[in-house]
């Protein structure tokens, strides 16, 4: 399967445009998503500061509430990512 | 009307202290604070040009505008509360976030004031990325939404 991943903040760094597209095995949730992406960053962009990003981000669905590791994600679905947050 | 918050892209419009002025005016209130935060030009020694705003806006105005009930009827229901963030890339001097509020009497204006900042540290989806005078620029660390005993 493949979802849509809508960068934010420091996860912009993962990909030149604004939404990343990753393969998944089907009926991944969002525990197996966090797994693919520290895979990502592990082999391409430890040296950007996003070892722990995987950890630490927070995923909002399309109704841009949090859910949670066990949330099952749906083909093509859009899910924004949250890295820890710091505004004013 | 006795609340707004908004997101301000700096491509299409500039954070107004005038703006905020006037929609926190009241006869009902005797009391108004004002926080302005404007983008320093050093952190942690380096020394800073600019910062970019980043922002989930659905999400963000949402907790803005929780944030500001919360205050409201935590502090003072009759209040008037102004506030902006901005978005986008923000040079040195510039304001980030205006906190405008009007109340009843000082102690609950300033409370209102101070909660909304904390709060808005804490659980607003923004971002920011430095910008520095060597050229080079860096994401900011922060807080996590994601319940810290799920983060091993």
């Amino acid at each position: 399967m493949e979802i849509y991943l809508k960068l934010y903040g420091s996860s912009k760094m993962l990909n030149d445009k604004e939404i990343l597209s990753i393969e998944l095995p089907n009926n991944s949730n969002i525990e197996k998503l966090r797994i693919a992406l520290d895979k990502m960053i592990s082999k391409k962009y430890l040296k950007n500061n996003l070892e722990n990003l995987s950890k630490t981000a927070a995923f909002f669905s399309e109704a841009d509430e949090v859910v949670d590791d066990n949330y099952k994600l749906k083909n093509k679905e859009l899910i924004s990512i949250i890295p820890p947050i710091g505004g004013g | 009307m006795t609340l707004h918050t908004a997101i301000v892209k700096a491509e299409v419009d500039n954070i107004s202290l005038e703006k905020a002025k006037k929609f926190i005016i009241s006869e009902k209130n005797g009391a108004e604070t004002i926080f302005v935060g404007r983008v320093r030009n050093e952190n942690s020694g380096k020394k800073v040009i600019a910062v970019t705003y980043d922002a989930h806006d659905q999400a963000a105005l949402k907790s803005f505008q929780s944030i500001c009930n919360d205050a409201k009827i935590k502090f003072d229901k009759r209040s008037s509360i102004f506030l902006e963030h901005a978005k986008g890339y923000i040079p040195v001097g510039e304001i980030s976030i205006l906190i405008a509020v009007s109340s009843g009497h000082r102690d609950e204006a300033f409370k209102i004031c101070r909660y909304i900042l904390e709060e808005i540290k804490h659980k607003a989806p923004i971002w920011k990325k430095e910008h520095y005078t060597e050229g080079n620029e860096q994401w900011l660390p922060g807080h996590s939404l994601r319940p810290k005993e799920e983060i091993k």
